[in-house]
């Protein structure tokens, strides 16, 4: 389950930050490592909660600064 | 000035990309609302999230509608959202642009081509779109004014501005070329040539602050603010204007006329008196 939670998080990322697979490890954040801008975080929340069909809080969303912390979150929610 | 010249008074419109109270929406809604329109407003589902807009709909009585400029679907149901609100309506504002290409900071000659399409698709198909979709619907009423926010990139290279000279081009383009069609029913479409304004798309592009001063510096006028970009968009609404039709207009203090100001002549000279001298 998390393997598949953690590939299509990773294949999001790389789809919308244009980075490369390599770079996408789990302490990678998105801000500081992948380049990603204000918009983009948003973005990625919001096609997180697409393709996994549930709703992220903004309070949550604050938390969610690294690749690592999003597969956590979204394979605690999907459990 | 604060109370308006009740030019829109009866007039309804679709205004689309505020993002925050520094976009040229923003300012273009409160001098709409100011004139006596009434209108929606609109934006993609991800600048909603972001959360400014909500106060601009309070503060004009304005019903938010999210539509992703880029999804037909998404179109359709603004219109329709759009006619149980107002009926048909008589303006639309296009202040869209976006390209990841520059927000990534990919170099022209390396362009992500995806990306490409994405600014494209973004920043001038969507004007095709919007209009398609108001005139089959029925949602545009004859005598209207659609005004769609451009830069004078689209004339002349500006290297940062990237793939946004290219789309901006083509949005020019399809302002003329739907302005032709629409013209038998008294809809004008122009386009506003806007002078660089520091908002978070204005920002967002590398080397703004040197564009922006440059072009206030050759403008005799200087740069105009959003807020007067507002109050020429008022007039290209109202019915004041309503033969002028297919134009790209320049908002710019007189930058396009100008070649080079005095006090840069002066600049200019005295730092490459200065380099000699080294
Ligand atoms: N700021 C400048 O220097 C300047 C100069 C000339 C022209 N313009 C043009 O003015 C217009 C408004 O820009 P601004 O400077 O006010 O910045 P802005 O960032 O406030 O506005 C751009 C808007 O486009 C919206 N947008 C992006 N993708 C979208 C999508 N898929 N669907 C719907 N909306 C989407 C954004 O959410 C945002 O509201 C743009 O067309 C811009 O190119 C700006």
């Amino acid at each position: 389950m998390s393997q598949d939670v953690e590939s299509k998080v990773k294949a999001i990322i790389v789809d919308k930050l244009g980075v490369d697979e390599s770079e996408v490890v789990a302490e990678a954040n998105f801000t500081n490592d992948l380049g990603a801008d204000s918009l983009d975080t948003v973005e990625l929340i919001m096609e997180f909660e697409k393709e996994f069909d549930l709703s992220i809080p903004d309070e949550d969303a604050e938390n969610i600064a690294t690749v690592g912390d999003a597969v956590t979150y979204l394979t605690g929610k999907l459990s | 000035m604060s109370d308006g010249y009740g030019l829109l008074k009866g007039k309804k419109g679709i205004i689309f990309g505020a993002l925050d109270e520094r976009s040229i929406a923003w300012r273009i809604a409160l001098a709409c609302k100011r004139e006596g329109a009434d209108f929606v407003l609109s934006n993609a589902p991800v600048a909603l999230r972001l959360g400014a807009l909500d106060a601009l709909g309070e503060e004009t009585g304005a019903p938010i509608i999210p539509c992703d400029v880029t999804k037909d679907d998404e179109i359709e149901d603004l219109m329709n959202q759009t006619k149980e609100h107002l009926g048909g309506v008589d303006f639309i504002l296009h202040a869209i642009g976006m390209s990841p290409n520059v927000r990534k900071k990919k170099e022209y000659t390396d362009l992500n081509y995806n990306w490409l399409q994405q600014t494209l698709d973004i920043s001038a198909i969507s004007l095709h779109r919007v209009l398609h979709h108001a005139e089959k619907m029925d949602v545009l009423n004859d005598g209207g004014s659609i005004v769609a926010l451009s830069y004078i990139g689209a004339q002349r290279i500006f290297s940062k501005y990237s793939d946004m000279n290219d789309a901006k081009a083509l949005l020019e383009s399809i302002a003329r070329n739907y302005g032709s069609r629409l013209a038998k029913r008294g809809i004008r479409v122009n386009t506003v040539s806007q002078a660089p304004t520091k908002t978070s798309a204005g920002t967002g592009i590398k080397g703004f602050d040197g564009m922006y001063t440059f072009a206030d510096m050759i403008a005799p006028m200087g740069n105009p603010s959003a807020d007067e970009c507002a109050d020429y968009c008022v007039t290209l609404f109202s019915d004041l204007t309503r033969k002028v039709t297919m134009q790209n207009l320049y908002h710019d203090g007189g930058f396009v006329n100008s070649g080079i100001s005095e006090e840069m002549i002066n600049d200019l000279a005295k730092i490459y008196a200065d380099k000699d001298d080294e």
